[in-house]
Formats: structure tokens, sequence, C-alpha cells
């Protein structure tokens, strides 16, 4: 529990060390500092183990320190995928290893480490192959393999986004990104620079090789790109995705920013790739760069005796950090047979370490618990063989590997950059990059410190000149001295468990049983061994492989090619992608009138709409029924404001009426109304309404709620093909609307307006204008409900105004208002269509019973050469009105319940209701011509399955002769 | 009597004791609702010959405005156009008998004016469009969305201080209102003003 | 997201715009015959290459035409119906 592998104060420490930070980890108490990650923490305090692996459970430690691996993904309360890597420690964390049983170090399920020998590659898909076993197996593992448990009563967090802008994003802030970002800026480019690290330097702050003033020139770097008044430094914040037009995801730990540049570098640098040997996961076993993390960040010393396994210049600049650091280095290995010492080689010579070329690690030998190193055997290596005779044993409780690098080159793919193997490097290489994307640094396959500053001026400079600020620098950048990658840092062992990828516990011969099998390309090699597939996506695990890959299928790894890098980088949070989630909601301007008097609201689309008015102890059924009955007996009031409401001026008006509707409109008398229907080029219906004529020039129609947008842009469209001389213009939101309906609704209206409303000056189907309670409006008698009754649109300002003087005048009456549902079963009763309910995406106007409406001798209106050619056509189905016996009294039927006949499918129910007025079940169905005749009864499946008998009706099933409509005797 | 029966879409939606007066306009983030300024709308092919003939001074550009006395002139695209002013110029428009080539739009508005030093941070969530690197020289008017909605923006600079005019279908005010006051609270502001501060008051709108 | 150059108001990210379709040219429904207009109705060429296509921008309704190379799904250029040069 102790800091006791805390180094003394380093400058540039990442760590506040006055103040600490006490936690707990599996029950256990620790201590760290602020600034610590949770894994620095644990680590400086002597604890090992971290985790346990997806697969084996074996036990694991820090093996990248650097979101490359998830060694160590834990849960802290309702947080669940914690990176202990990466993430800061805080106050009181309570944190437990995900992926065990009864904890990390008890984990019973480490005996699946010892059953790997039945768990190969493609286990699942060959155990269950055949189906019957998978469902009772499926359980087990989906609580095997579970990483975390969720807490469904997790609250809903709503995180803002951001929009954000800049000339130039440079994506990484290490020493060739930080170079980039001022030359950039120095030609006079606004420049945002993100790094994911809390702080920017990248590898400059950690690649030291044993002196501290090799830091200097990537510090004097930051100190000017944070006094730059046009550079945007951000830390804490990762690219998570690139797409089109340089539209980058930013990602933070609370919100993502949407940000636009016009030119993006990307110097996201390279993720360091580990040795293959045996046992090469034991907690202990690390990778350089986590090794130098540790010690310059954090200030905690890896361990106390490291075997270092090199195959690179780098490599020996660790060995440096570790002995100035205390950790005895107790030899160093390099795969190489043959290489240039570097300087930091020399230096190591001269302190007299042990070194040996053309060596390799065979195996990390365990300790007891098998929870740690208690040494490296390591074995002549070469032509990639390892020579088991000559195997020595080297006691150790670290091993360090540097062996290679892949370029974090993600967004670079997702840009569409063309990459290309460079033999010198050995690692892929942008080739061909889209207009506007750079790349530079260790991404672009430059390793040398001083060339990596070279090439970010040179990335900067262009993406500045791209966007035209300056000209394009020409800085020529040397070529690498060294690879600083090896080719094939892979050693077979007999007894296996040399791993390629941590995160899916695969092994070496995993991939040569998945080749054996036929999966011999990348991409099912992918898929079939899971490789890659894993939280890392690959970031440690796809460049071994495509070696691995290369070499069983006898090819050059550019002939093996890479599989897709997507989007994101790292995993995004639920929480950051949905954001706040706006979700429009459209309201009349009556609405909180409705609220009043007890509405109960209902969707229909972004609508919201009053479905029918809660009463006290009555339940919904029976308001619905007594709002139906009220409009039918005395009035009632119900806002339509929802309806699509288009105006049409000018000489043309009526010629374009005629070519997009199928009646006739230039022989409507103004001041009258007619109903409407719209058909598609193919003839299908698409929309109802009314057009009233306001004037020989001008036009007031109504569309479907659920149609007016798409109407109105449609009708922009054709009219900006045909030009013709008229204007259209959508009112739908700036007209409120109101439908008074019933017996009595003309003497309500009288009381608040003095227009003649006698039948013969104002008869059905008429539009007039006029004042009603003062406030200049239109109204128009029509007939959807079937009662007398006045459609009144007026400005939506004066809509509660309205509504307020119309209930005002109707309560003598016992006004009520109805709702939708009312409203349907009124239509119902009628008989009259509900486009998109009783029709359907095939139905022609002749099928629905709408072909009166037709005038095919115009000269031309849309859906008519088609409406020509299924017109000979035989009929496939008609709809019909029908009704139950009145004497049903099981389950009714409802939409979309399939009509029967001889055994076969011959229709289905698109509207169905209780008419109390009618005492029975009334509805319309589609059904085939046979059954379409008067009187013809036919049978409907219900869901029990049991079949019900329906009589076809004449429709309108109430008042059929519109007595409603007509002036009383 | 009349005058009572307009109603902002709002009307009902904001609660009374919101409602502050900040002369000034020290506020963070201030919200005003001017639904019920008066305003006109035209489109076609002849509506800017149409407003030149009435005597009001047509923006050339598309999506600009220029100001008239009490108010100003939008063209919104090519040819609409949203005339905001006193009760006096509105009227008179809306009397005019009708020309060829040019179509009366009823204007039923929810109109917002927003401002305070972190009224850009509630755009920056909200709205995708770049305003900073827009010259308020050049009196842009923007049509875009927001939040799901369609909008049309006017930004300025008063004094330094930023301030935007937005409006939007009044069907969807209550959602638009809740919505970006629920965000400006957010960002530590969300202060309902009656009227727009003092300092930066367009000069007819000195009563609501 | 990609940028769209609307004709009026300029660059704004695809998702202030809808998508119609392939500009086609109607023929004469008189001449055509039934097959032909079956086949005018119907069917549509989907080999990419460079296509009109009807566009609009909603906040402002603003329709227009975009020559897309569709295989790339690269912009070739944007402008009114009737503006072509």
């Amino acid at each position: 529990m102790s800091n006791n592998h805390r180094l003394p104060r380093l400058p540039g420490e990442w760590i506040d060390r006055a103040h600490s930070i006490e936690f707990e980890f599996e029950g256990k108490h620790f201590q760290g500092f602020a600034g610590d990650t949770i894994s620095s923490a644990l680590w400086a305090s002597g604890q090992r183990v971290l985790g346990r692996s997806f697969k084996y459970h074996r036990p694991r430690g820090i093996f990248s320190l650097a979101n490359h691996d998830v060694n160590g993904m834990m849960q802290w309360g309702q947080k669940l995928n914690v990176r202990a890597d990466v993430t800061l420690l805080e106050m009181g964390m309570q944190l437990s290893a995900v992926n065990t049983f009864g904890g990390l170090n008890k984990d019973p399920a480490k005996v699946l480490n010892h059953l790997s020998r039945f768990l190969p590659v493609g286990f699942y898909y060959k155990a269950f192959h055949g189906k019957r076993l998978f469902p009772r197996w499926e359980r087990v593992f989906r609580t095997l393999a579970g990483l975390g448990k969720v807490n469904l009563s997790t609250p809903r967090l709503l995180t803002p986004k951001d929009y954000a802008f800049c000339a130039v994003l440079i994506v990484g802030a290490g020493p060739s990104g930080l170079a980039a970002a001022l030359a950039a800026a120095d030609q006079g480019a606004d420049v945002v620079i993100v790094d994911e690290n809390a702080q920017a330097g990248g590898s400059g702050g950690y690649q030291i090789g044993g002196e501290l003033a090799k830091r200097e020139a990537t510090e004097a770097l930051l100190v000017r790109v944070i006094a730059h008044p046009r550079i945007r430094l951000l830390t804490g914040i990762y690219a998570a995705g690139y797409y089109t037009d340089h539209w980058i995801a930013l990602v933070d730990d609370k919100k993502m920013t949407k940000l636009r540049a016009e030119a993006v570098v990307i110097a996201a640098g390279s993720f360091e790739q580990p040795a293959v040997f045996r046992n090469n996961d034991l907690p202990g076993v690390v990778l350089g760069s986590a090794a130098q993390r540790l010690i310059y960040r954090y200030a905690v010393r890896p361990m106390q005796r490291a075997v270092v396994l090199c195959a690179n210049a780098d490599g020996y600049r660790v060995a440096l950090d570790l002995i100035v650091h205390g950790v005895m280095v107790a030899a160093i290995v390099d795969l190489r047979a043959h290489h240039q010492p570097c300087d930091a080689e020399v230096e190591l010579a001269a302190k007299g370490v042990e070194m040996h070329t053309g060596t390799c690690i065979v195996e990390a030998l365990p300790t007891p618990g098998c929870s740690g190193v208690a040494g490296a055997r390591i074995a002549a290596f070469a032509n990639g063989v390892a020579d088991a005779a000559t195997a020595r044993d080297i006691p150790c409780d670290g091993i360090v590997m540097s062996v290679g690098w892949a370029p974090a080159a993600n967004l670079l793919y997702q840009a569409g950059t063309h990459m290309r193997y460079d033999d010198l490097v050995e690692q892929f290489v942008p080739d061909a990059l889209p207009p506007g994307v750079f790349a530079c640094g260790r991404v672009n396959g430059v390793y040398d410190f001083k060339a990596r500053l070279l090439d970010g001026e040179r990335a900067g400079s262009a993406a500045a000149a791209h966007v035209g600020f300056g000209e394009k620098r020409s800085v020529s950048v040397p070529v690498e001295l060294e690879s600083s990658s090896f080719p094939w840092p892979i050693v077979a062992h007999p007894q296996g468990k040399n791993f390629v990828d941590f995160d899916e516990d695969l092994q070496l011969k995993d991939f040569e049983n998945a080749v054996q099998e036929g999966f011999d390309n990348i991409e099912l090699l992918k898929r079939f061994t899971t490789n890659g597939m894993g939280p890392s996506q690959g970031k440690h695990s796809n460049m071994n492989a495509l070696r691995i890959l290369a070499r069983l299928v006898d090819k050059h790894p550019r002939e093996v090619g890479t599989t897709t890098a997507r989007p994101f980088f790292h995993p995004v949070p639920m929480a950051l992608l949905a954001g706040r989630g706006f979700h429009p909601v459209r309201r009349t301007p009556m609405h909180l009138r409705h609220a009043a008097m007890g509405a109960y609201f209902m969707s229909a689309g972004d609508w919201q709409r009053p479905e029918y008015y809660a009463r006290q102890h009555k339940d919904r059924l029976e308001c619905i029924r007594e709002e139906v009955d009220m409009v039918r007996h005395g009035v009632g009031i119900i806002d339509v404001g929802t309806l699509g409401k288009l105006e049409i001026i000018g000489p043309q008006a009526a010629e374009f009426l005629e070519r997009v509707y199928v009646s006739r409109y230039a022989n409507l008398k103004i001041g009258m109304t007619r109903y409407a229907v719209m058909c598609d080029e193919t003839g299908v219906v698409v929309d109802d309404g009314v057009v009233a004529r306001l004037a020989e020039d001008h036009f007031y129609f109504t569309t479907t709620t659920s149609g007016a947008t798409a109407i109105y842009r449609e009708l922009s469209r054709l009219n900006t093909q045909w030009q013709m001389a008229c204007g259209i213009i959508n009112h739908t939101g700036a007209f409120a609307a109101i439908n008074l309906a019933g017996p009595q609704s003309r003497k309500v209206l009288a009381r608040v307006t003095t227009l003649d409303l006698s039948a013969a000056a104002f008869p059905y189907l008429a539009i007039r204008e006029g004042k009603v309670a003062g406030i200049p409006a239109r109204l128009m008698r029509v007939g959807f409900v079937g009662e007398w009754g006045y459609e009144i649109h007026v400005p939506a300002e004066d809509g509660v105004a309205l509504w307020d003087a119309l209930v005002a005048a109707g309560s003598p009456f016992g006004i009520r208002p109805f709702g939708v549902e009312a409203q349907r079963l009124l239509r119902l009763e009628k008989g009259h269509v509900i486009i998109g309910q009783d029709t359907d995406g095939l139905t022609t106007p002749f099928e629905a019973g709408l072909g009166w409406a037709v005038k095919m001798d115009k000269p031309f209106f849309i859906g008519q050469r088609s409406l020509q050619i299924v017109d000979k056509q035989p009929q496939r189905q008609r709809l019909v009105g029908f009704r139950l016996d009145q004497a049903h009294g099981g389950p009714a039927p409802q939409e979309c319940h399939l009509v029967i006949h001889d055994g076969a499918i011959s229709g289905r129910i698109t509207s169905i209701g209780w008419s109390h007025i009618l005492c029975a079940y009334i509805g319309l169905a589609m059904v085939t011509p046979e059954l379409a005749k008067p009187d013809q009864t036919f049978e409907i499946r219900i869901t029990d399955g049991s079949l019900v008998v329906a009589r076809v009706t004449p429709t309108p099933f109430y008042d059929p002769e519109q007595r409603q409509q007509k002036e009383e005797a | 009597m009349t005058t009572m029966l307009r109603q902002s879409p709002l009307a009902g939606w904001k609660t009374p004791d919101q409602l502050v007066q900040d002369q000034q306009g020290t506020a963070t983030l201030w919200m005003v609702d001017r639904s019920l300024t008066p305003r006109f709308g035209c489109k076609g092919p002849s509506a800017g010959e149409w407003l030149a003939a009435q005597g009001l001074p047509v923006p050339a550009p598309a999506n600009s405005w220029v100001e008239i006395h009490n108010g100003r002139i939008a063209r919104l695209g090519r040819s609409e156009f949203l005339i905001e002013g006193s009760e006096t110029i509105v009227s008179r428009l809306k009397s005019s008998p009708r020309a060829d080539g040019v179509y009366p739009v009823l204007r039923q508005d929810l109109a917002l004016a927003l401002g305070g030093q972190a009224v850009r941070n509630l755009f920056a969530q909200t709205c995708s469009v770049n305003f900073a690197a827009m010259g308020p020289a050049a009196h842009p008017v923007v049509l875009t969305s927001m939040v799901g909605v369609g909008v049309v923006v006017i930004p300025e600079q008063i004094q330094g201080v930023p301030r935007f005019l937005l409006w939007a279908d009044c069907t969807y005010g209550p959602y638009l209102w809740k919505t970006l006051l629920g965000i400006a609270k957010e960002l530590g502001g969300g202060r309902v003003l009656a009227e727009i501060p003092g300092a930066q008051a367009l000069a007819h709108e000195s009563q609501p | 997201m990609k940028i769209i150059n609307c004709p009026i108001n300029g660059p704004r990210p695809v998702s202030e715009f809808f998508y119609w379709g392939q500009m086609r040219v109607m023929p004469d429904p008189v001449a055509s015959s039934d097959d032909e207009w079956a086949d005018y109705v119907f069917n549509c060429n989907g080999a990419p290459g460079v296509k009109r296509e009807w566009w609009c921008h909603t906040p402002s309704n603003t329709w227009f035409i975009i020559e897309r190379d569709t295989e790339k799904d690269q912009i070739v250029r944007t402008y009114l119906y009737g503006e072509e040069e």
C-alpha cells in the first residue's frame, strides 16, 4: 500500500505530490496523487495484477499504458469500461476489475487457462454449428465473457455538443505536431492542435534516453505553441474519427466537439508493438514506452531488475532511462544480428551492461503464483527461429520490449489515404493523401527526432498553404538510417501462450490453425480469429497478425493488406454520442387550453394532438364515446390546426392546381370548395384535402397533417421546373384552425359573428371571409365528420382568442372539445377515407372509391398517364364498407387483420370502430373485387385464429342522404 | 379589446417572474420574446420592385438586410422579404392591394432576441454555422437549422457584445424556447427579459 | 459530414438538405407507349457516373441541381435550375 515504487520528484512529472488521493481497488485501500492514473497509482503501490484476460482469465498488468491495450479494465459503480491506464484517479474511487468471478485474485475462471486446448480459435463457430446446444450455453457464455455489469437504473446523461471551426487541425501534440502547428500558424492560419494525453509533448516528454535535457527541444516548442495567438491547444481530447470534408469528432471526457477544419495534419505518432513469446502477457512484461511513461509522467519505477528486449535505438534509450532511475538492467537482448550501435548503446556498453545480439526471449518465466515475472529465458535467434539448445535463464522481475511500431494511421485511412508498406522502416506509410490531408512524424515513417521536427514543419506549412495562407515551404526531411521496427519479433513455442492479441487471448498457433482451415486472407483471418476486434481494435495486434499471415501464405506484407480502420479511434460513451437528443415538437397555439381541459396528448408526427379529453370517473373509451355523441347531437369543437395549409396566387394558379390534383378547379366558383386528391407519377394516391377559391387567381388549400411539409416542398420543385405564373405559400404554422361541428354549431357561431349563416348565403362546401369574435377569419362548411359544421381559420396569434370565444359561446349548449379518436370514429361513420390508413403505397384512386374525383379528360395531371394504363387492367382490390353482425359479442377485429376467403388471403381491415349511434362495429376493408359486392359476406381472421363474419355495407353508414347538411324543413 | 386578442406562441409558457429588466445589459446570456412585433412578409419575382415602389429601401444582395425607420427589411434568399417596423408601415403594407408577381406571406413567427457575452456558446451548441467568420458589416441574414427547426438568424455586434435575432415557425415556439433556455441556464445565463436591454434596444421596440 | 454549396445560401452541411433523386426528363405522355411510360416511371439507371440531381435546401426551401459523381460521391457543381451557365 505504501508508494514504495515511487521515484523522487522529477521535473515535469504529471503528479501533484501535494494532493494525495485515497481509493479502493478490489476492496483494498490504496493511495496515489492527483495526476496519477489508476494504473500508475496501483503500480506505484506494488499492485501488479490489474485485471484478468477475456478468455483465459490470465492475470494482466500494465502493458502499453497508452490506451492501446485493455489489460486494466475496471468498473466504478455505474461507470463501466473504466480504462485504468488513462483514467485519472479521483477521490473515493471504488474500483473492481471486470471479467472476474469472486475477485481478481481468486477468480475461479482461471481454470479456463488450462482448458485452452479445448477452446481453440473458432470455438463458438465450430461447437455450435448445429444450433441445438447454443441456447443453453448462451447464458453461460454471456456471464463468462461479460465485461462489467450494467445497472439498468442508471439515469440518462444529457451532454452538450459543440460546433467548432478552424483553418488547420493538427492531431497529436508531440514533437512533429507542435512543429506543424507553429509552421501553419506562422503563415497566418488559425490552428487547433489536439492531444489525447493530459499534457502535450507526446513522446518528446518521455523518450528521453537518460538525459532530461533531451526534452528541451520539445518543451521549447510547447512554450511557443501556448503563447501563439493563432493556436488553440487542447489536451485530454482525442480525434475520434475523420468524416467527409474535414469534419472531425473531437471527444473529451465530458462532451463531443464537431470541428470543421479546412485542412488536417495527422501527427498521431505510432503504437508500440509487442514481441510475441511464451507468457509475454505476464504482469511485468511491458512495452518500452510504457516504462518510460511510468518514469517520466508518474515518477514510478517500473520494476527492480529488468531484461530489455529490443530491435531499435529506442530500446537502448529505454535501458538508459531504467538505469538512471534505479532499475538494474540485467541484460539487453537485441533481436538483430547486425546493426549500427547508437549513442545510447555505446554509453550502456561503457557501463558494462550485458548485451546480446541475434538473440530473442523464448519465454517469460512466471513467479510461483503465475502473477509476475521471475526471469527471462533467452536463446539465439536467426531467420526468425530460436535455437532452444542455446537457451539460458536470466532472473528478473520485469521484461521491457522495444521491437517495433505501427503507425496510428486510423484517421488517415478514414480520410481515404492510400498507404504503402515501406521496407526501409518496416511499416505502412502514406502513399497518396487526399487533398487537404497531411501527415508527419512517426505516422509518416519518420523516427529520427530532428527529422520529425522538419517533417512537422513541412506538413504544417503545406496545410496552411492549402487553405490559402502563405506559400508551401520546401523542407528536406532526411531519410531514416535504420528501421525502428523489426519485421519478425515472433518466437514460436511448443507450449504456446505466446500472445498476439491481448484483448482476445489469441496465441500464435490460433493464426496457424485459422490459415490451415482456409481463412487465409486478412479479412477472413480477422473475423475467424477475432484479432483486432476487442476494445483496443488491433492497435497492438494488427501489425503482428499481418506479419504472421504474410509468412504463413508466403507473401510480402504489402501484398497482404490491412483491414478497414473505422471510427471511433477510442470507444465513445453512448451519452456523448446521444448528446442532448433534440426532438422537435410542434404544438398548436391552443395547446395549453387543451391541457387545461384534460386533454390526453398523442404524437402525430412532430405534432402534439389531443387524443381525447379525460373526464373524472370515466375511462378512455367512455370519454371518446361521449365526445362522439356530443358532435352528433349537440356541438363539439376540435383543434385541426395541424392540417397543412397552402395558398397559391397568380394568373396560372388554377392551371397549376389542375396539374397536381386529379380534379378540375378552373371551374370552381369563387367562394366554394372542392375535395382534392393528389397522386404521384405512378397513379398512387398520396394525399387529400380541400381546395377553396378566394378569388379568380387565389386559392387556399389544405393537405393532411403528415403530408404538409413534403407536399409544399414538392409543389415548389414542380413550379421551379414548370415556371408557371403563380406563387405557392406555406401557411401551415401561420394559421390556427378550429372545427365547430354538430347540429347546434350554427347557433353557437351566430353568437360570435355577423356573417349570414343561412343555408342560402353560406351553403354546404362554401368558403366565406369575415369576422368571428372580432378576428378576421376564413370559414368553410366542410363535411369530414358528417354534421353541420364550420372549419374556421385565423392567424395563429388569434387562435386562443377564437377558441375561448367559441367555447364561451357554446357553453349554454354544453359544447365539448373532442379529440383525434372521436374525429376518426365520426369520419368512419361517414365512410370517409384516411389517406395512408385506408390506402397504402400502391392504392390508386379507383381502388379507394375515389374514381369519381378523377377527371381523365384534363390535358395533364400527375399520375394521369399511369392511371390510363391501370384503368385498362383488371382491378386487384377495392375499398368497401362493412359491418359486423349487431349481435357480435366476442373480441373485435383490428386494423390489419386479414380477410380470408376460400382459404386464401383476400384483403385486410383498414379501419374499424364501434359506432354508438348505429349500435354496431363498422369499418373499411380493402378486398378482392369478387368480395366487393353489396351484401357480400366475408370472414376476418382475428389474433386468436378465429373467424369473424362481416357484411359489405354501402357508405356512408350514417346519414347516407346528407340530411345533416341540409337546412331544416 | 382587439390588442388583447394577439398572443405570442410563448403565452403561458414563460413564467411571469422570469421577466426582468436589465437596462445595462450585463446578463451573461439573456433572451427576449419579441413575437408580437409588427411584421409583414411577401415573396415573388416582383416583390422587391413592389416594396421599392412603397418607398422602402430594398437590400440588393440575397440574404442581407437594411435598416428602415423603426425596424429592418431583410431579403430571405433571393426573392422573399421580411419587414419589421412600426405598426404604421406594417399595416400599410398589409392593406395595400396585391400586385402581380407579389405574394403576401402571413408571418406569425416565434421571434426571439438573444444576447450577452455567452450567447456565442449557445449558438456553438445548437447551430453549425460559423458566425464568427461573418463580417457583420455585410448585414448577413442566415437561413439554417437549429435543434431540428428551420430558423432565420441575423447576427449582430452591439458595442462589442454579440446579439442574435431569430425567427422560426410559431408552432415550434415552446419547444425552441425551452430547449434554448435550458442550454442558456447551463451556460450560466438564461435570464428572460421583458425587453432587449436598454443600451442595445432596437429603437422601435421601447414598448413591449 | 459532407458540405454542399447551395447556390443561394453557400456551403452548408448535408443535414440541411433533402435529396429528391435524379433529374429525368418526362417523355410526352401522349406520344409514349404504355411500356415507354412505365419504363420512365419505374426504371432508373443506377450505374455510377456524373448525374444531375434535384436537391432542396430545406431551411430556405431552395431547389437546385447538383451534378455529382456518384461513384466517388464528389460534387462537380451546383446551380439553380435553368441557370447552368
